[in-house]
This record gives structure tokens, C-alpha cells and sequence, in this order.
């Protein structure tokens, strides 16, 4: 009989309880303009981006010596799940070693997955932390070796940051081959025997100072087996005929650097 | 300390600096046509000179209203989006200009120079005609507010009609018709659906809208603004929001408290005679409140405002009734929207938040304080009696007029920050079921009440 009385009741509590439950949501909304805000004003502050950030890929060169890396042996091509890589080399006639003559990357196509890099044998292609790319054309996304190719102090400073391990000094053997060059293969081998130190260096902050050195030669041991089935003979190869042909390569590698 | 001082310290800033660009030009625009140029011709004996400045006399209104439309809009597009950035823990737009002060001008010029799109199909006639009868009312609908918000000032009496809550009511129903005809004329199914949406909400919400404004006006017992607005002066327990004047009897008894009146106790025996006076009050009171927050409902669905922006939602129709809008009509249609909220945030500032009275009593405001008012005045003499570019009568009345309004607005976006959007059958629920009903209660319940207690005594 007094159902209607009952409702009524409850419907004005309900609209009470739900008046209180607004007025609660407009106070925590209201305390949230008291919280900093968690924006990151990005083009005037650039976030801080982790070491294996997958940016625009790049080549490095040498951090020591400016040689360039890529040993053509177009493993990253073979690995690209987009086939955006496009490597040019031809099999020199004279030093009978592959050259490259042109390294394209289309980063329109890329998903930057990064397994190139991990294939890399001598750690040349990597993922920088830049990621401002954006062009007005596709044809512009095409990257070719000049551009690609990073400058000495780039490639010290990502060496360096994602810990890669410093290119493997060249084969002594080489340096007799060719008396001609001899001073400057000297050099060479001077600047090729740093990376140890500074591999010492490296663990040594790590480590305590008796374990470092077996640390050390662990290291320095482990990057070497995995490159030295690869690398090795085509290096060795690269080096002893490289030697001979100096003048000439080196005059042709210097503008394609830059 | 305050962890997100520096932005909160950004928008008031901002804040101030627009509000201080908006009635300064429109202060210095009103000057010019409605007092410079008038002053001016005063000494010429012509007939032009005499026509010259009637027509000033009467222009001085809509230029003040023309010219503050647009910026205003553009102000509180700004603040809006500051504002929601402030509660959802964002920074917001702050590129152009200081700290985004001038992005919605940038907005703006970029809506007027974009291409004007009519789409395929439509009927370019109406399409065209639409924003203009949605933006029309918001100026109409604004004039004659002005007399209220600047305490009848002489060169706004012009405007000021004795019918003048009505017509802003009645001008403030035709936007529906805009945004119908929109709708229809887009040849595009969400805008029809929205405008449709739009129609069923307004024609709804403006039953309650309207009541809660009929019960003040019942208690006032006028539809003049200027005079609704005037009756609540004299403190904050005079405005219409607490008992609609019902407890200026308790106010009064307090003047005489502080003035040390022996016969205060009397006075209050005076105004509520009995308990029926003083139920009556509290029955008043309870009211108005709840009247206040009818109001607000029904003018959010009235504008089309988050929660009840079912018109144009955008997870459901595109963009409603604006979808195919672009450019020039477009702007119309968002500075329309805009000016609407700004109108009815004044509606309720004349209604309930007693117009362009300081919230202090007058015995506590130092403005009504002689001993104040008359050494600044002799300073600013020559504004005020030379060139007539100050009238402390409606200056002071205009800035509480403004922090009143923006007030409001200012809670318009806290709620649009906070409350989700209406299903529509909630919306026809809510609106049929339980607003229309509670305002109808309420009406009967003030009728009754009023007859008990002596209102703005």
C-alpha cells in the first residue's frame, strides 16, 4: 500500500547519493590540476632514449682510423624481412676484394626490427636514437651511403653507448706485404692495438682489478670467436691487397666518407 | 607547496591577460561610439551633428556586443583547453605566443582563409543560412543582458526591455532551428542524426530551463532583468541563489547588529514573524539551491555541452550536426556555441548570483565606504567627470559581473572534465522523468512558500 512512499525514499536517496558521488568525481578531477603535468615538452627537450633504441639506421666507420666498416657481405640485405636494403659491391679486379659501391636504405619501407644489425659481423649498420626522419617525399626516405654513413665522432660516440665491441685490430702479416706503405700500416697498428686498453679500461671500472684481467681477456676473446669465422679471411684479404692499393682507395673512400 | 605551481600560475596569467584585452577593447570601443564622439559633437549646432549622435547613442550596444562576440569566444576556446589540460594532467596548447596565449587566433585565421566547402548534394541555400540563424540569437539574446551586468548604465538603457528575461528565452530557443536546418541541408546521415538529437534535447531541457527562470521571476515578481538584477544588492544573503531574497531580512538584522542597534532583536521579529516565516525560508532556500542546479542542467542541454553533447558526439555521429561544416561556417558555429555558454553563465549570474553585487555585504564593502570611495574619486576625477571614461557605478558591478560569469564557465569545464556523456534514452529519461517534475514541484512549493516570508525587504 505504501510502496509508492517507500520509492519515493529510496529514489530521493539514490538522487542524494548520486549528487554526492558527482560532486566526489568534480573534486578529484579538480585536485588533478594540482598534479604536474606529466607532458614531455619534447622539440625543446628531447627525452633521454635508452642505448638500443631503434632509430634511423646508419652506417659506422672505424672510430680510430675513419675506415668504413661494411665488409659487403650483404648479410643485413639477405636478413630484411622489408627488403629495403640495397647494397651495390663488385669484386674488384685488381684486389680481387668485394667494394662497395653504394648502400641504399629505403627507411619508408624499414619497420626498424633491428635484425640487421644483429647480423652485422663487423657492427657496422646500427640503430641510432634519431628518429626526426620525417621528409616530404618518399624518394628523400631513400637513403644512399653518403648519407647513411656516420661521421668518426658519431660512430666513437655509439660505439662507445651501446657497448659494441671496437673493430679487431688489423692482421699484423699485413704490414710487411707492402714496404711501400709501411709507415702508415705502422700507424695503423699502433692506433689497431689501442682497443685493447681501452677495453681493460672498460671492465676495469666494472670489476675488481684481479678479475678484470681475466675478465678482460674473456671479452676481448668472446667477440673474436664469433667474428672470426666471418671476418677474418675477407678482413685479412681486404688488408693485405688494401695495402698495396692505398693511394688510390684511399682517395676514393675519402669523398664517399664525408 | 603547490606541485603544479608554475602552470596554475601560466593559465591565470593568460586568464587575466585576455580578460583584461576582451573589456578593455570593448570598454574602449563603448567609450568611443556611446561617449568620445558624442562629447565631441556636443558643442555643434547641426542637425547631423544631433543625428550623428543618436545613432552612436543607439549603435553603442550591438558594437559593444560585436566586438566582444568573437574575442570573447576566442578567450574562452583557449581557457577551455587550458583548463582541461590543468585536470587531466596536461600541459595543453602553449606553441603560439607566450605560452599559447595567441593559438586560438591563430585558429582562427586558419579557419577564415580555409577553403569553404559545400559538400555534394547538399542545398547550399540553407547550408549557408544555418550558421547564421545559429549565431544570430547569441548577439540578439546578449543585448539585453548589458543593461543588467553594467547596473543599468545609461548608454546600455537603450537595450533594455521590461519583458527581458522572456526574450532572451524565447531568442535562445531559436538556435535549435539552426542546427535542424544544418542538419538537414548537409546531406549527410550523423548530421542529420545529430541535429535531430539536438531538437528532442532542446525542446526537453527547456522546459525546466524555463520553470527554474519563471520561479525567479515569481519571486522577483518581474521579467525585468535591470530590476531582478537590483533587488539583490546588498550582500550575498540577498541573491536570488538563497532563498531568492528571503533571508535579506536576516541580512538587515545583521547591519543593525554591527551597528549596534538595541532594537536588532525586534527587527528580526519584524521579518520572521513566526515559524511558518521562517519554514517557509528554509523551504525558500532548499529551493532555490535546487533551482540553481536545474537551471545549470538545462542550459548545458540547452548548448549542447559535455554531458550532454549528444548532438555532436564524436564517438557515435562524426561530428553531429557540424559535420560537413568547414571554414568560415564552422567558426560561426563554435563562436556561436561558445557566446551561448558565456550567455548562460550570465542568465544565471543575473538570476541567482545577484547581478554585479560584491558578495560582501554593504557595511562590510569598502567600496560603499565613503571614507574610502571619495579620496580615489577625487584621483580619478577626470575620467569620471571629464571624459566619462569611468563610472564607478557600473565599473565595480562589471568586474564582479565577470568573475561571476567566468566563474561559471570556469565550472562548465570542470564538469565537462569530469562527467561522460548521456545515453540518449537517459537523456529523455532524465529529462522528462525527473527534471520537469522536480521544477514543477518546485514552482508549486516557491508559490506557496513566497506567501509566507516577506522576499527583498
Amino acid at each position: 500500500m505504501f510502496d509508492w512512499v517507500e520509492q519515493l525514499f529510496r529514489g530521493i536517496w539514490q538522487s542524494i547519493v548520486g549528487l554526492y558521488e558527482i560532486r566526489r568525481g568534480l573534486g578529484t578531477v579538480a585536485m588533478h590540476a594540482l598534479r604536474p603535468p606529466t607532458t614531455e615538452v619534447y622539440p625543446d627537450i628531447v627525452p633521454p632514449l635508452p642505448a638500443h633504441f631503434r632509430g634511423r639506421l646508419a652506417l659506422t666507420v672505424n672510430p680510430e682510423t675513419g675506415e668504413h666498416l661494411c665488409i659487403s657481405c650483404r648479410q643485413c640485405e639477405r636478413v630484411c624481412p622489408d627488403k629495403c636494403i640495397e647494397i651495390t659491391a663488385h669484386k674488384s679486379p685488381e684486389t680481387n676484394k668485394l667494394e662497395l659501391i653504394d648502400f641504399k636504405i629505403d627507411h619508408g619501407l624499414c619497420m626498424f626490427c633491428g635484425l640487421c644489425t644483429e647480423v652485422c659481423p663487423t657492427y657496422c649498420i646500427i640503430n641510432t636514437n634519431d628518429f626526426e626522419m620525417a621528409d616530404y617525399t618518399r624518394e628523400s626516405l631513400v637513403y644512399d651511403l653518403k648519407k647513411l654513413t656516420l661521421t668518426q665522432e658519431e660512430s666513437a660516440y655509439y660505439f662507445d653507448r651501446k657497448e659494441n665491441p671496437l673493430p679487431k685490430p688489423k692482421p699484423a702479416k699485413a704490414a710487411p706485404a707492402a714496404q711501400g706503405a709501411a709507415p702508415a700500416a705502422a700507424g695503423k697498428a699502433a692506433t689497431a692495438e689501442k682497443p685493447a686498453p681501452a677495453g681493460a679500461g672498460q671492465t676495469a671500472q666494472t670489476k675488481a682489478a684481479t678479475e678484470g684481467e681475466s675478465a678482460k681477456e674473456a671479452e676481448t676473446k668472446s667477440p673474436d670467436a664469433q667474428v672470426a669465422p666471418e671476418a677474418p679471411p675477407k678482413l685479412s684479404n681486404d688488408e693485405g691487397k688494401s695495402d698495396e692499393a692505398k693511394p688510390e682507395n684511399e682517395s676514393g673512400e675519402g669523398p664517399r666518407q664525408g | 607547496m603547490i606541485a603544479n605551481a608554475a602552470e596554475i600560475r601560466k593559465f591565470t596569467i593568460l586568464s587575466w591577460g585576455w580578460l583584461t584585452i576582451i573589456f578593455g577593447l570593448v570598454w574602449a570601443v563603448s567609450w568611443l561610439v556611446g561617449v568620445a564622439i558624442p562629447l565631441l559633437l556636443a558643442n555643434v549646432q547641426a542637425d547631423w551633428a544631433r543625428l550623428v549622435t543618436e545613432i552612436c547613442q543607439v549603435l553603442t550596444p550591438l558594437v559593444a556586443v560585436m566586438v566582444f562576440i568573437p574575442i570573447n569566444a576566442m578567450f574562452m576556446v583557449l581557457a577551455e583547453r587550458r583548463a582541461l589540460a590543468l585536470f587531466t594532467v596536461r600541459k595543453g596548447p602553449n606553441r603560439v605566443g607566450p605560452d599559447g596565449f595567441l593559438q586560438t587566433l591563430a585558429d582562427a585565421l586558419k579557419l577564415l582563409f580555409k577553403e569553404d566547402i559545400t559538400p555534394r548534394g547538399a542545398d547550399a541555400f540553407m547550408f549557408t543560412l544555418a550558421p547564421i540563424i545559429f549565431f544570430a540569437p547569441s548577439i540578439f539574446g546578449a543585448l539585453p543582458l548589458l543593461a543588467a551586468v553594467t547596473n543599468n548604465h545609461n548608454l546600455f538603457q537603450v537595450v533594455n526591455l521590461p519583458t527581458g528575461i522572456f526574450y532572451v528565452l524565447a531568442v535562445s530557443s531559436v538556435p535549435v532551428v539552426g542546427i535542424v536546418m544544418g542538419g538537414w541541408a548537409s546531406n549527410n546521415k550523423y548530421s542529420l542524426v545529430g541535429a535531430l538529437r539536438s531538437a528532442a534535447q532542446a525542446i526537453s531541457y527547456e522546459i525546466p530551463l524555463v520553470l527554474s527562470i519563471i520561479t525567479v521571476c515569481l519571486m522577483a515578481g518581474t521579467l525585468d532583468v535591470v530590476k531582478i538584477a537590483e533587488m539583490q544588492k546588498g550582500g550575498l544573503l540577498n541573491w536570488n541563489i538563497l532563498g531568492g531574497g528571503a533571508l535579506s531580512g536576516l541580512n538587515k538584522y545583521f547591519q543593525a547588529l554591527a551597528a549596534g542597534q538595541a532594537d536588532a532583536h525586534q527587527m528580526l521579529s519584524q521579518y520572521y514573524p513566526d515559524w511558518g516565516s521562517v519554514i517557509a525560508t528554509v523551504v525558500l532556500i532548499a529551493c532555490t539551491v535546487l533551482l540553481v542546479g536545474i537551471y545549470l542542467t538545462g542550459a548545458c542541454a540547452e548548448i549542447n555541452r559535455i554531458p550532454f553533447d549528444l548532438p555532436e558526439a564524436e564517438s557515435e555521429l562524426v561530428s553531429g550536426y557540424n559535420t560537413e561544416y568547414s571554414g568560415i561556417k564552422f567558426a560561426i558555429f563554435f563562436l556561436a556555441e561558445f557566446t551561448n555558454l558565456f550567455i548562460v553563465s550570465t542568465i544565471a549570474t543575473v538570476m541567482f548570483l545577484g547581478g554585479g553585487d560584491c558578495p560582501l555585504p554593504d557595511w562590510l564593502n569598502p567600496l560603499t565606504n565613503p571614507a574610502v570611495t571619495q579620496p580615489v574619486g577625487k584621483f580619478f576625477s577626470f575620467f569620471t567627470d571629464r571624459i566619462h571614461l569611468i563610472d564607478p557605478s557600473t565599473f565595480f558591478p562589471a568586474i564582479w559581473v565577470i568573475i561571476k560569469v567566468y566563474a561559471l564557465v570556469f565550472f562548465a569545464i570542470l564538469v565537462r572534465g569530469t562527467l561522460p556523456r548521456f545515453r540518449i534514452d537517459q537523456l529523455m529519461a532524465f529529462g522528462w522523468k525527473r527534471l520537469v517534475p522536480l521544477s514543477l514541484i518546485i514552482f508549486v512549493l516557491v508559490t506557496f512558500a513566497k506567501g509566507a516570508v516577506r522576499l527583498h525587504v
